[in-house]
């Protein structure tokens, strides 16, 4: 059996809060004592999911079925109570497009801060930089700062910059909604050259037909827990 | 094997961290006040405006106890608004780039090492005008100004280790920038800035003194204690005597750098383990 480049066993997530997370002090004299009252959900209950290389996974299901909190968790940004994260490869993760984009830089800076963030050389950043403008076709624009940019824009620019600097393994949320129709077609073909380049990737999305087009397996969530495995021959771009 | 290491330090290597906290310091430091009529000018206006109030009313009652009265107050108070700035800073980046936090898994120290950077670029700027002001008094530059890139990383180690123990703990507990405030306004009086301070005998023989001074239960023996120790007036006092008193109070020795040097190191370590332990729950903290 080929190693995977990443596996998860047993993973549970749950998050606590109190729902009166301060009493002032004040308050607690005016109205005096009151009962706290907590909340708490199973975000992720016992799931285990191995990738191998260039295998291509979805996550679908209902909001609040726990497939974000999976994804963070396997990225390494929330901690499991219980399981165990292994990570064989280089990460790329995009939760929202443009991340650590500044309203003040232009698009090349931004870029350029972008790539840093991701640890891309110096001597690549160049190339890069061509390809994400290439890519988002947002024209005169690349030289101003982004307060001057449309939403759709943006959204171009932080696609682009999103799929220009894969790791081996993709980990990727609601990556989708992108664009007008012809930059979705774009995106489409994007996304299938990185999977023919090789990439393995774990995506989410509430739109299985998405998921189903692009994805080797397909899984459902539902109350923090895998209900339904489904196996797909995936079409090619 | 090469990347299997990169993996393991969460794909980034030294340098680029080093880069990272390079290039985003720097923009910081040129956007913080992009936009306003003053720019860089805010960064001055705030220690200079209490430079003139204190300098006013303290001259009259410390001048002739304190030598180049006027310098003395504006190495402490540049000091000091380092110290509080950077500070305050480290928490508060928590919510300024609360995306990156949040979206990005990238080791979060860089946060605060950022933030280090941005303010020494503030504070340098600060000593070059110190600088000047020593030019126009006539004071000079001794020899003894060698010591002072030692004695500015004594400085910043020091504010960004209590800045680390701070923002580790300010997500879950929102009352500790409020008491922080609190904390640094008690400390202001607490640390020589405005009043003279000097060690009679060197430090490890003061220390050695330390159980005989705090014998008398009265509380101002107390204060005297902790000012006389406090890791900030000792930063001001090495700074204060290499720049304006090497003939008067003497060069620091080699024992007493390296004492210094242990002890702030000793501070921001146990900033970065905290740090380290607590940041992995930050996403969940927000």
């Amino acid at each position: 059996m080929t190693d995977a480049v990443l596996s998860c066993r047993n993973i549970t997530k749950s998050f606590h809060r109190t729902l009166i997370p301060v009493r002032h002090l004040q308050e607690r004299i005016i109205v005096g004592r009151r009962k706290k009252t907590q909340w708490s959900v199973n975000a992720v209950d016992d799931v285990s999911l191995r990738l191998a290389p260039g295998e291509w996974i979805g996550l679908s299901g209902p909001n609040g079925c726990g497939k974000t909190t999976l994804l963070r968790v396997l990225a390494g940004l929330l901690v499991p109570d219980l399981g165990s994260v292994e990570r064989n490869a280089t990460f790329s993760c995009f939760f929202e497009l443009g991340v650590g984009f500044h309203e003040e830089h232009t698009a090349a800076e931004n870029v350029r801060m972008h790539a840093m963030l991701w640890g891309v050389d110096f001597a690549a950043m160049r190339s890069m930089a061509d390809a994400v403008r290439a890519f988002a076709g947002i024209g005169d624009h690349w030289n101003l700062p982004l307060k001057c940019y449309s939403t759709g824009m943006r959204h171009r620019l932080g696609f682009a910059v999103s799929t220009a600097v894969p790791g081996d393994v993709l980990l990727l949320d609601e990556i989708f909604a992108v664009g007008d129709a012809a930059f979705q077609v774009q995106c489409w073909e994007r996304l299938f050259a990185l999977k023919r380049l090789g990439h393995s990737a774990v995506m989410v999305s509430h739109r299985t037909g998405d998921l189903e087009r692009i994805c080797d397996r397909v899984f459902s969530m539902n109350g923090g827990k895998i209900v339904q495995e489904k196996t797909i021959a995936p079409i090619t771009a | 094997m090469r990347s299997y290491i990169r993996v393991l330090i969460s794909n980034y290597t030294v340098r680029q961290m080093a880069r990272i906290v390079w290039t985003v310091g720097w923009s910081d430091f040129f956007l913080k006040y992009r936009g306003s009529v003053l720019g860089y000018l805010w960064s001055l206006l705030a220690p200079l405006a209490k430079f003139l109030v204190i300098y006013y009313v303290f001259r009259p009652f410390v001048s002739d106890a304190i030598p180049y009265y006027s310098l003395y107050l504006f190495l402490g108070i540049i000091v000091w608004e380092h110290f509080t700035v950077t500070t305050t800073h480290c928490m508060s980046v928590l919510h300024e780039k609360a995306a990156f936090v949040q979206k990005l898994p990238f080791p979060r120290i860089l946060l605060i090492f950022i933030v280090g950077w941005t303010n020494l670029i503030i504070f340098l700027t600060h000593l070059i005008i110190f600088a000047v002001f020593v030019v126009v008094t006539g004071k000079g530059f001794p020899v003894q100004w060698v010591f002072v890139p030692l004695i500015l990383f004594h400085m910043t180690i020091l504010a960004l280790g209590v800045g680390m123990i701070l923002s580790a703990y300010c997500l879950k507990y929102r009352d500790i920038p409020h008491l922080w405030s609190i904390a640094t306004q008690v400390l202001f009086w607490l640390t020589p800035i405005t009043y003279a301070y000097r060690l009679e005998v060197p430090l490890l023989a003061t220390i050695r003194r330390m159980p005989e001074m705090i014998r008398g239960p009265a509380l101002h023996n107390l204060f005297d204690v902790f000012v006389q120790f406090q890791p900030l007036s000792l930063v001001m006092y090495d700074l204060r005597r290499i720049t304006l008193y090497p003939k008067e109070l003497g060069t620091p020795s080699l024992e007493h750098l390296l004492g210094m040097t242990v002890v702030f190191l000793a501070i921001f370590c146990i900033g970065a383990v905290i740090f380290k332990k607590r940041s992995r729950h930050f996403v969940q903290e927000y």
